[in-house]
């Protein structure tokens, strides 16, 4: 069964006049929210709806109605886009019968309020008028403000949303068929904030700039909360020197920390707030005292020590084995290290000629 | 210790080329790494990538123009003590750097102390295993360099997984742990006295007597001329692939590649140096001859598999010309005055290092590869001389 219904209201025959009585009448009674006639019950809901959308885009919904039918769907675009306030957004998917055993979905990023448009396109194998198509948001099902069209083929079903506040937000699905239902569905979000992915190392007394960011979004206000374990504190509410919020850019928020210590440790929520909800990201810390790098420091410096002496080590070994008769002065350590070097170039004293290689 | 009269070519020689690779790896891997830090530097301190990357500048200006302090006090004291001073000193100056609460103090530890650190350990080093080579010197100095190219793949991995777990500060702490081992190489620099040293004197006597000995001087200019056009393809290659159309990525994999044909350059050119007979000046002029004409190709090839085997054998050819250029040295003065002459040898092509990068910034992209062929050719004519 297909659903045939005008898009937002009653179907009106499609004569002239009655095109414009109507016209006249809805403008009458746009400050009511009222409609001339209302043969479906589910219209209040719409209707308020649209009367919270027609503050701001007013011309398009009784242009629509009014349309014929089943004009074809771009047309219907068109004239949304000129005469709305509140941008349009159209997403479509597609799917085939092959694709059964996979859900399709698609991720829409809405920041400010807009009119969204779902678009569903469905090839099945067989008879297009058997299929059943319903609309669903999360789990309840949606009656009415759906389109349903078939064109060479293919079904087409459009599902239009204005989007005012986080009510509208979440996922809608459209279903073709009753049996081996094939579902797409639009997850309508909030942006996302992106915090840091690596935690932030730093070390007692010193101080640290927490950053989250957003891409292509401005958010309307930045709230950060901090805490050890589940509690989330709001950080900045009484104001002090430890906490500094600040951000150079709309898209982006800076927590500045002085004076680190231990306690100081943990993941921060960076919290954005838009219009339609609300988004955030998240920052690990870690606070380090410095005996932890200096430990490893120690470690290295006394294998180099090790290594020194054991090269001087054995060099003099290698030096007494061959030379059995200058033990005692000229081979103490300590200052032997000078004074073995410039004995070969510029001290006076007696010099040895002997026939054997050195180091050898 | 007794005076040879020649070098031993072997023996205790191995154990300098090991001190010298890791050196020449300790001194240039870390400096060549040190861009893992300057991003750090730049979120801590919130300077200008242009600022923080003057720490590295610095260093590199105080290693070369102190080479020549660095071999007077080894051809007075001796290469050990010059090269153990010297890693203490780096050691010290990283040391400092990680208590830095501003990017002044990074100029002056890592920059200046660290630098002059540097100054102390690579010359003396290389002039000394010189001396402990003469017939397989070429090969010696080959290997001892390729630390150069494998630290520079080992370290920056290293640095970013230190600065991953113990941030910059906690990060220096240990590059400066790492550079203690300098210590260690000076240690193995065993002092070799040869039948010359009496006759050529202190380090004063040596250095006047450089100045006035002529191949020396053209050599200086020949070498100064060549480093002038050294840097110049590194700098701009990336953005010579960029301007026609290559990804970032594999622009990068191209400089690898550069990188390992570098490496494979300087032991086959080390190991060349040596198998062939008669002076070793005629293969240095092979190789800068063949550098020049690869470069002036440059902007003629336009296909990536051109580009590929270009950057292949220009990576090969001047990795092999550096192993020839330092063996050159001791045939031209003579293992006695080896420090003092690579010390003015470095302080004076590092003009030309200087001037090289800004110069062909100048220029617009074919001017550059021209420029670069003219500085190796230039430097070849020198070595004709």
């Amino acid at each position: 069964m297909r659903a045939l219904q005008g898009l937002r209201g009653p179907r009106a025959p499609s004569l002239p006049l009655l095109l414009l009585c109507f016209l006249a009448a809805l403008r009458r009674s746009l400050e009511h929210g009222l409609s001339t006639a209302a043969p479906f019950t589910s219209l209040p809901v719409q209707e308020e709806m649209m009367t919270k959308s027609s503050n701001l885009s007013l011309e398009s919904h009784s242009i629509s109605m009014t349309a014929a039918p089943f004009t074809s769907l771009p047309v219907q675009e068109e004239m949304m886009t000129k005469s709305s306030n509140l941008s349009l957004e159209s997403h479509s998917i597609s799917m085939t019968v092959e694709h059964s055993n996979m859900p399709v979905e698609k991720n829409i990023t809405l920041e400010r309020p807009s009119n969204v448009e779902l678009i569903c396109q469905f090839t099945p194998s067989g008879d297009l008028n058997s299929v059943n198509v319903t609309w669903k948001k999360g789990d309840k099902l949606l009656e009415g403000n759906y389109l349903v069209n078939a064109t060479g083929g293919i079904l087409y079903t459009q599902h239009r949303v204005a989007v005012i506040n986080s009510k509208q937000m979440g996922s809608y699905s459209c279903f073709f068929g009753e049996k081996k239902q094939q579902r797409g569905t639009f997850n309508l979000k909030v942006p996302e904030i992106n915090g840091q992915n690596k935690p932030l190392i730093t070390y007692l007394g010193d101080s640290v700039v927490l950053m989250c960011k957003c891409q292509d979004c401005l958010p309307l206000n930045w709230t950060w909360y901090g805490g050890n374990g589940s509690v989330q504190v709001p950080i900045g509410v009484p104001v002090n020197d430890k906490y500094v919020i600040s951000g150079k850019h709309a898209n982006e928020t800076r927590l500045k920390i002085t004076q680190l210590s231990e306690d100081d440790q943990g993941t921060y929520l960076c919290h954005a707030i838009f219009e339609l909800g609300e988004s955030e990201g998240h920052v690990k810390l870690v606070v380090l005292s410095y005996l932890v790098p200096l430990k490893v420091f120690c470690a290295i410096a006394a294998e180099v020590v090790l290594l020194v002496a054991a090269i001087l080590l054995f060099e003099m070994y290698t030096q007494k084995k061959k030379k059995p008769s200058d033990d005692g002065k000229e081979f103490e350590q300590g200052e032997q290290l000078k004074l073995d070097d410039s004995n070969g170039i510029e001290n006076s004293g007696p010099r040895h000629r002997k026939n054997e290689s050195v180091g050898q | 210790m007794a005076y040879r009269a020649e070098p031993p070519d072997g023996g205790w020689g191995w154990m300098v080329v090991l001190s010298a690779f890791f050196q020449s790896a300790l001194v240039f891997g870390v400096l060549r790494s040190f861009g893992v830090f300057f991003v750090e530097f730049v979120a801590a301190f919130e300077e200008p990538a242009a600022r923080v990357s003057w720490i590295a500048s610095i260093g590199i200006a105080v290693q070369q123009f102190g080479s020549p302090v660095g071999s007077a006090l080894s051809t007075k004291f001796g290469p050990r003590p010059a090269v153990m001073t010297g890693g203490i000193l780096t050691a010290l100056g990283m040391l400092l750097a990680s208590f830095a609460t501003s990017l002044t103090h990074l100029y002056l530890s890592i920059g200046l102390l660290s630098g002059s650190g540097w100054a102390l350990t690579f010359t003396p080093t290389l002039a000394c295993l010189s001396r402990y080579f003469s017939r397989r010197r070429s090969l010696a100095m080959g290997l001892a360099l390729t630390g150069v190219g494998l630290s520079s793949f080992a370290f920056a991995p290293l640095f970013q997984w230190l600065l991953n777990h113990y941030a910059w500060r906690g990060a220096l702490l240990l590059v400066s742990a790492l550079s203690l081992h300098l210590v260690a190489c000076g240690a193995l620099l065993r002092p070799l006295s040869l039948a010359e040293d009496p006759v050529v004197g202190g380090p004063g006597a040596q250095i006047t007597s450089l100045l006035r000995h002529g191949p020396f001087l053209r050599y200086t200019v020949a070498l100064t001329l060549i480093n002038t056009g050294y840097f110049i393809p590194y700098v701009h290659l990336v953005a010579h692939l960029r301007d026609l159309g290559w990804d970032p990525l594999p622009a990068a994999f191209l400089l690898s590649v550069a990188a390992i044909s570098d490496l494979v350059g300087r032991v086959a050119s080390g190991w060349l140096g040596d198998a062939v007979p008669g002076p070793v000046a005629r293969l240095l002029m092979l190789w800068t001859t063949l550098t020049g004409v690869i470069l002036a190709l440059y902007p003629v090839a336009e296909a990536p598999t051109g580009l590929v085997a270009l950057t292949m054998a220009y990576g090969f050819t001047s990795g092999a010309l550096t192993p020839v250029a330092f063996s050159v040295l001791p045939e031209l003065v003579g293992t006695g005055k080896i420090y003092c002459g690579l010390g003015l040898v470095q302080m004076v092509e590092s003009i030309g290092g200087l001037l090289g990068a800004p110069l062909s910034g100048k220029g617009n992209k074919i001017s550059r590869w021209a420029m670069a062929a003219v500085f190796y050719h230039g430097g070849c004519r020198g070595e004709l001389i």
